[in-house]
């Protein structure tokens, strides 16, 4: 492992600028390039870091000329880091590895219409979807959804759920019921993509994939979407492992996914049928990484580093990633904290939050600015709160109970 | 001129962190509008300035939470040792705290620079609790060169240890936010230093040391809570956690270096004979705690003298410390006590310039029953007894009017208004008179009828008469206080020397039709018709009642002078200056920097014509007439620009060493006196007036970059000395002039 680390030459490149990252890439003692957004230029060149500034919002033609830059400075793959940057990694990939395809590929993960047409085609569970580009459209979806199900007047209609095609995770998500609902939508909102509401278990994975094998496999158990989940997940859960793993598999043969991390969502029945909610292929939200870096003792920044790359062996894969599920020190789980007031007095952390053996840390300051911000989606958080301990109930009733709790006040 | 506050820290608080991920906070990262971009990683979003620290009455009492029980009962203790158990957990929640932290500080110290701010976060929320308790405190205080070196205040505003700011110190404290707690890692950094624990290569021990007694002089609210606002209810923990810092850095520095600073202080304050002297009155109210403390002997007398004077000074108030009583008692008093009481008082006032309230009700007393008393009672001069005796009517109806005890100040202008001569100018006389009955406008009576004079039935007439009275009493005691209208303080304070008669015209047209109107280059101007001004409209009401009256007209006249001279290619104080304050203004002018190019361009030609037309030695012998309003560069002690501000020549003369000084009126109640380089502007001791301050004439130029003069009146430039031309070109260019562009 050493020898390749001292003779390697080759650049890597992360996509969007992220501190974690770059600490974790710098730590590997790789040669690498951030690309991020000019602002980050300054800073960069202060702290030494090889910078390639970059708008990577602008839709543009001129892929190629960051492809040329990145070649330039010897650049042999590119990581991406958010969702916005995921056709980006695609399409120099494509060029580093001469294989076109490989963006194609990508797009796969940035259109939900695309993904689950794909998962679909694949065999993979899925709800009904339907892309929508009016709000006719969704009236529609709403409608005939609720008369496959045998709804009658006068029932409450199941709810479907509208998202844009390619927004990380909960951005623009809304959950619609009735027509109400979908006056609510703005015409910006479309086209959008419809789905069916799944019930069951929501959960993700986090799969790291070198060749197209996994070779690490992370389940995380979502207490409440968008605010709290654990890592490993709970026994119940990790019950499902070995079904788990086989979807992830397939998911990842007919995506054609080779090298980096994958992100899917799915949803579990009691009786262990599994829906496929949709996949990403980027660093995930919730804070994932941190927990996994604190249950398994490894940095999970590393491991994508390590299997975007094709030249990393089998050997040094095999010597950085422990055992799945039991080489876990313990449960790691966050608590995203929203206000839920309008402007920020002060800040509310009891004493026994403080003092209990799970709670590690937390983040939370009052904010300069008191007026809380409008959510969207699930918006960004204020602060989040770290557990850690050996019991994953204990872990569940602590996370439920203290998302209910006013920290800001 | 107008004083930037560009020293306004710009402090980032940590609001997300950073796991990537989901949303794209790269691209919402970018969209930031900070230049220094990246360290948004860790804080998010500007904050306010420090000045508005200044202005928040944060006086909580301290209620410490009394964890550890002094008097732990020992039967108890033996029988159930549960009930002990409160004071075991907390000491081992402390000692889990200082572990957690100094583990904290390990992950910071190992990152490299550009992660710091992803492990400075951590380190903060432990240092805020370990803040919640003495111990805590402690251990912060012992951490604080790890802390310091492992890059706490690693590419924040606190970094450099030898760049910080007393005066910014309570502000930051007073914040609810991330930066209070940074601002207290930081005071103890600093007391390590100045203890001599922690060798700093930056910052000696005795710099460290003598910021922090400044910082404590400069916050006695926060040394000694006062007792009586507990009625606040909103929680103040930060207030608190300051409070405590304050508490620890009083035990670990000597009280008496501290006692030596507040008393220099408030003589600093008082001998400049402000109008606005609460500021004054509430240091002494914190202060008077510590004359219980073992501080020097002379700090102490005179503490006790300034606590007197704003409360009862005489022997008659001292005994009888109810005003009713007071009042009763001077009734019966013979005429002996009665003089005795006068002379008192006066003497008090002379000493302090601080006005007691029951000066005020004796003053009323002796109004009605023994006027015969008054000369003695105001302490005036010949000057004043004579004006006082052509004028016993109207000052009898202007104590009617406006002396309470609630107005008590007001006195002391009254005395120096008599004492100057003032009322010799006959057509002010009605001038005066016509304000004891002005019809004032609502809004304006809004703004001068405080709950407190409401309370007591002092009409806004009486408030207006009073503000006069020690405006023209005392005309450079103005000040802007928060406002950044040092222009139109400066208006106040000249029209209050020599233009006394439009003063009180356009007070008397402020407070009745809420308009002035002035004249520019034959257009004229009506306040009311403008929006806006320097300060934007918003004027901070700590001020003296004419300053209310006039400032929010005269900014907003003197704001659209100035933009109807934008596009002259000069400096539009030239044409605006003589025209706004008056033709007391020579109409000479001239400023160092090239408008256009923004460069400073012959500094020595500017140099050599103040000296030509200012300086004794060179100037054909030309007095000063009139106060020259110029432009100076504010610096800090370390001779950085801090910002431009405008102040007026009052006069150029020899101290006692044989020395030329300029003696100048400084609109601005900045305590900060230090300007780096030695430039240290005196208010005593130099042969000052009282409101003046005062630099070796050289000193003063070098800070200076715009004046205006005679050209009539000028003796040859070519005669000033190189060598005093480069002296002061090296001082400016060492200090401000490094902001600036030289050719």
């Amino acid at each position: 492992m050493d020898k390749s680390e001292i003779q390697e030459t080759k650049l890597t490149a992360l996509l969007g600028w992220s501190l974690p990252a770059i600490e974790a890439i710098d730590k590997l003692n790789k040669p690498y390039v951030v690309v991020g957004p000019p602002d980050f230029q300054e800073f960069a060149d202060k702290n030494g870091i090889q910078f390639v500034a970059w708008d990577f919002e602008q839709l543009n033609e001129r892929s190629i000329e960051l492809y040329e830059k990145l070649a330039a400075l010897n650049t042999k793959v590119a990581v991406p880091i958010y969702e916005e940057t995921v056709e980006w990694a695609g399409a120099l990939n494509a060029h580093f590895n001469n294989d076109p395809r490989i963006f194609n590929r990508s797009l796969l993960l940035r259109d939900k219409g695309l993904m689950k047409r794909k998962a679909q085609m694949a065999g993979i569970r899925v709800g009904v979807f339907e892309e929508a580009y009016t709000k006719d459209d969704v009236y529609r979806f709403l409608k005939r959804m609720n008369e496959a199900l045998i709804k009658m007047d006068g029932d409450v209609n199941d709810p479907i759920h509208v998202k844009p095609l390619n927004k990380a995770g909960t951005v623009g998500h809304r959950l619609i019921r009735d027509a109400q609902d979908i006056d609510l939508m703005g015409d910006t909102e479309f086209p959008c993509l419809m789905e069916s509401h799944l019930d069951g278990q929501e959960f993700s994975c986090e799969a790291f994939i070198h060749n197209g094998k996994i070779q690490f496999l992370n389940i995380t158990e979502y207490v409440q979407l968008g605010h709290s989940n654990f890592i490993p997940a709970s026994p119940a859960l990790e019950e499902w492992r070995p079904r788990i793993r086989e979807e992830v598999q397939k998911l990842v043969d007919s995506f054609e996914i080779k090298y980096g991390v994958i992100h899917p969502e799915y949803f579990i029945a009691a009786d262990g049928t599994l829906n496929f909610g949709e996949v990403a292929a980027r660093v995930p939200g919730g804070h994932i990484f941190e927990l996994i870096e604190r249950a398994y003792g490894f940095s999970a920044f590393q491991a994508q580093i390590l299997c975007s790359d094709p030249d990393t062996t089998e050997e040094e894969l095999q010597a950085f990633f422990p055992e799945e599920v039991t080489s876990a020190r313990g449960y790691a789980g966050s608590l995203m904290v929203y206000p839920k007031v309008k402007l920020i007095e002060r800040l509310n952390v009891p004493e026994e939050l403080k003092t209990n053996p799970y709670f590690e840390k937390h983040d939370m300051f009052i904010p300069v600015t008191s007026k809380v911000a409008e959510r969207v989606g699930f918006g960004n958080h204020y602060g989040t709160i770290f557990f850690f301990g050996d019991d994953s109930e204990k872990m569940r009733s602590l996370l439920k109970q203290y998302e209910k709790y006013d920290f800001y006040l | 001129m107008t004083f930037i506050y560009n020293r306004w820290k710009r402090l980032y608080h940590l609001l997300f962190s950073n796991d990537g991920g989901e949303t794209s906070t790269a691209i919402a990262e970018k969209s930031l509008p900070d230049t220094d971009a990246p360290q948004e990683q860790a804080y998010a979003s500007n904050m306010e300035p420090h000045l508005s620290g200044n202005t928040v009455e944060m006086n909580e009492e301290l209620e410490r939470s009394e964890v550890e029980n002094e008097s732990p009962n020992l039967e108890i203790h033996d029988i159930l040792p549960l009930a002990t158990g409160g004071k075991e957990t907390m000491a081992t929640e402390t000692s889990t705290l200082i572990e957690k932290f100094e583990s904290a500080l390990d992950s910071l110290q190992q990152a490299k620079p550009f992660a710091k701010s992803m492990y400075q976060t951590n380190v903060f929320q432990l240092a805020t609790e370990l803040a919640g308790t003495e111990d805590g405190l402690h251990a912060l205080y012992e951490n604080a060169s790890k802390y310091d070196e492992a890059g706490v205040f690693y590419a924040g505003p606190w970094e450099d240890a030898s760049k910080l700011q007393p005066p910014l110190v309570g502000g930051s404290l007073k914040l609810k936010g991330v930066n209070s707690i940074i601002e207290l890692l930081s005071e103890m950094r600093l007391l390590s230093i100045a203890k001599g624990d922690y060798q700093h290569s930056k910052l000696s021990q005795e710099e460290a040391r003598s910021f922090l007694n400044e910082v404590l002089a400069l916050n006695l609210d926060l040394l000694f809570p006062p007792e009586t606002e507990a009625a606040r209810v909103e929680s103040g923990e930060h207030i608190e956690r300051a409070e405590r810092l304050f508490q620890y850095l009083g035990a670990e520095l000597s009280f008496n270096a501290i006692a030596d600073k507040i008393v220099g202080e408030i003589e600093r304050l008082t001998v400049q004979r402000p109008i606005m002297v609460d500021r004054i009155k509430s240091m002494i109210e914190m202060a008077k705690n510590m004359v219980k403390s073992d501080i020097d002997e002379k700090s102490k007398e005179s503490l006790i003298k300034f606590e007197k004077a704003i409360t009862s000074p005489t022997p008659l108030s001292a005994e009888f410390p109810d005003i009713r009583q007071y009042q009763s008692k001077l009734k019966e008093a013979d005429e002996e006590v009665l003089e005795k009481e006068a002379e008192v008082f006066s003497k008090s006032v002379q000493a302090t310039g601080l006005v007691s309230p029951f000066h005020a009700t004796f003053i009323r007393f002796i109004n009605r029953a023994k006027p015969d008393l008054m000369p003695a009672a105001l302490d005036l001069s010949e000057t004043g007894i004579a004006s006082y005796n052509a004028n016993k009517e109207l000052i009898r109806d202007i104590i009617l009017l406006s002396i309470y005890p609630q107005t008590c100040q007001a006195i002391y202008g009254l005395g120096r208004m008599l004492d100057r001569g003032v009322l010799t100018q006959e057509p002010l006389i009605p001038a005066i008179r016509r304000l004891l009955e002005l019809d004032i406008h609502p809004q304006v009576r809004n703004s001068l009828l405080k709950p407190l004079y409401r309370k007591n039935g002092i009409t806004a007439n009486g408030i207006l008469v009073a503000g006069t009275v020690s405006v023209l009493g005392q005309p450079l005691g103005v000040g802007q206080g928060l406002n950044p209208t040092c222009q139109s303080a400066r208006a106040i304070s000249l029209w209050a020397q020599h233009g006394n008669g439009q003063l009180l015209e356009n007070i008397a047209r402020g407070a009745r039709d809420n308009d002035i109107d002035m004249t520019f280059e034959g257009e004229v101007i009506h306040s009311s018709q403008l929006e806006g001004g320097v300060a934007g409209g918003e004027i901070h009401q700590d001020l003296d009642p004419v300053s209310k009256v006039l400032v929010p007209h005269l900014d907003k006249i003197y704001n659209e002078m100035m933009k109807k001279t934008l596009l002259r290619g000069e400096d539009g104080h030239k044409w605006v200056n003589p025209e706004f304050y008056g033709e007391w203004i020579p109409r000479g002018f001239l400023n160092l920097i090239d408008p256009i190019t923004g460069y400073v361009s012959e500094f020595d030609a500017f140099v050599r014509l103040f000296y030509a037309t200012h300086h004794p030695d060179y100037n054909e012998g030309y007095e000063l007439i009139y106060p020259n309003p110029v432009g100076i560069y504010i610096t800090n002690v370390h001779g950085n620009l801090l910002g431009l501000h405008a102040v007026s020549i009052q006069r150029i003369a020899e101290d006692a060493n044989g020395e030329y000084r300029i003696y100048f009126y400084n609109p601005n109640n900045d305590s900060s006196q230090n300007w780096g380089q030695g430039i240290e502007p005196s208010v005593t001791g130099n042969g000052e007036l009282e409101g003046e301050c005062s630099l070796p004439f050289h000193q003063f130029v070098s800070r200076m970059y715009a004046f205006h003069y005679n050209p009539y009146e000028q003796g040859d430039t070519y005669m000033v000395e190189d060598s005093i031309v480069a002296e002061i070109k090296g001082i400016a260019q060492t200090s401000w002039g490094e902001a600036y562009t030289w050719i």
